[in-house]
């Protein structure tokens, strides 16, 4: 386990649970189908990195041209500030400490050979750096509607991302419910809530900046893996 | 958590899947170019003689009802670590111990039909016994010629030896570090032989591998006995 300092907020997260494919205009764009129940997958702790902190860019990505493919994700995510298994939809809220931004830096064409041979999500998901958190840890009572905020990328400037929290095919309540029949969520755990669309390709060099309503900003430069430095 | 006398704090489990002659076989999956990986979640730890929560979701959805279990060699790493070389790969071990990786079957082939990640069948509550103890590296000479076995209510379903991994553990930590950064307590499961089939709430089951010890647990349904 691990703690983080998100703004003036210590978590300490036992696991990041993502979803895949809950905007629609994200879905029409990687070609995959509208899910009945919702897409989760894990991160693990080593991708955390905080506002400002650089992207690290794998080596072994950079150097193979089939491979040199990662993406950025912006999504809200939640922080759960207790103990919970089947938590029922209602009562959702008394589960989420706050909300903060998260990018969920995906290896794209390595996602894609993995899935096309029905490997698991992990690796292309789980590079060091590739879950960057923050700027901070906004309470449930200052967001007010957590379905009702706009949420913008831009690389160098240039917007990529635009959507907003109501474009959201399963709502967090539902979605707390729905993870928590699997698994139970622990203090400090990190689910993100998915990412709409204007995914694209970033490379070293790139300033990646992230934003959602009420919440704030985050700001990460791309640096390429050097390996001999380690 | 505490595995015999040792105390350990990972922050993630790295499971091998299809690492095993024998199970590619009977799982009729190709056989892998490269170590094929994923995560179980924390909430999967359990240790010797604790239950193994069979998920009401599963046991009353017949098209899902089939949870299986796994035994696997385990080794914990000991200190920080990235791109390791296969030459210096034990300097990063702690040491050995037995897992079983306790897999939702019917749902984790849904998924993979469908694309999927493979994460809910094999993350439930429970879902990941590791123990009894950890052994030390300098205690175990050759991992890669240890008897394992698995044991449902006493009769014998898996038994193998780790001569039989396909990617050996040094080349599964170059692999995995190529990736990620791995950190002192960070479990890595090496992958299961033949023999995998289902439990069902009332089951014993004992996994051993030779130099290590057995692990025992009991499978009981959710919320039934959940105190014992």
């Amino acid at each position: 386990m691990k703690i983080i300092k998100i703004g003036n907020t210590e978590i300490n997260p036992t696991k990041i649970i993502c979803l895949g494919r809950n905007y629609l205009d994200h879905i029409q764009e990687t070609n995959a189908p509208i899910p009945k129940e919702p897409v989760f997958f894990a991160k693990t702790m080593n991708t955390l990195i905080t506002n400002n902190n650089p992207i690290i860019y794998p080596k072994v990505l950079y150097d193979d041209e089939e491979k040199r493919s990662v993406d950025h994700e912006v999504e809200l995510a939640f922080v759960i500030s207790k103990t919970c298994k089947n938590v029922k939809a209602q009562n959702a809220e008394e589960y989420i400490q706050g909300y903060t931004i998260f990018l969920d830096m995906t290896a794209r064409s390595m996602q894609k050979t993995d899935r096309k041979i029905n490997l698991p999500w992990y690796r292309s998901k789980n590079f060091d750096t590739f879950g960057p958190i923050g700027p901070k840890i906004i309470p449930p009572e200052e967001i007010g509607d957590p379905h009702d905020l706009t949420i913008e990328l831009s690389v160098n400037g240039s917007i990529k991302q635009s959507s907003n929290t109501k474009h959201l095919i399963f709502r967090i309540p539902e979605i707390i419910d729905y993870i928590s029949k699997y698994v139970t969520l622990e203090k400090g755990d990190i689910v993100a809530t998915g990412t709409p669309g204007g995914i694209s390709p970033i490379l070293p060099g790139d300033v990646i900046e992230a934003s959602i309503e009420k919440i704030g900003a985050i700001r990460h430069e791309v640096i390429l893996e050097d390996i001999i430095n380690k | 958590m505490k595995l015999g006398d040792l105390e350990i704090n990972p922050s993630k489990i790295i499971c091998v899947g299809t690492n095993y002659m024998d199970h590619i076989e009977e799982t009729k999956l190709e056989i892998p170019k490269e170590p094929v990986l994923f995560p179980k979640t924390l909430n999967c730890l359990i240790t010797e003689n604790q239950p193994i929560i069979y998920p009401k979701m599963l046991y009353e959805n017949p098209k899902m009802n089939r949870v299986d279990y796994e035994v696997e060699l385990a080794f914990i790493i000991s200190k920080t670590c990235k791109n390791v070389k296969v030459q210096n790969a034990y300097e990063n071990i702690l040491g050995y111990t037995v897992f079983n990786d306790i897999t939702a079957r019917k749902m984790q082939i849904k998924d993979i039909f469908s694309k999927l990640p493979w994460f809910r069948s094999k993350s439930f509550d429970t879902f990941g016994p590791i123990g009894p103890r950890i052994v030390g590296v300098d205690e175990i000479k050759d991992p890669h010629d240890l008897n394992l076995e698995l044991r449902v209510n006493g009769e014998v379903k898996q038994k193998s030896n780790t001569k039989y991994l396909l990617f050996k553990i040094p080349e599964l930590i170059e692999y995995i570090t190529r990736f990620f950064t791995l950190v002192p307590g960070d479990i890595v499961a090496t992958g299961t032989p033949s023999g995998i089939g289902p439990i069902k709430p009332g089951d014993l089951i004992d996994a051993t591998i030779e130099k290590i010890g057995t692990l025992s647990n009991k499978v009981i349904l959710e919320g039934e006995n959940e105190n014992n």
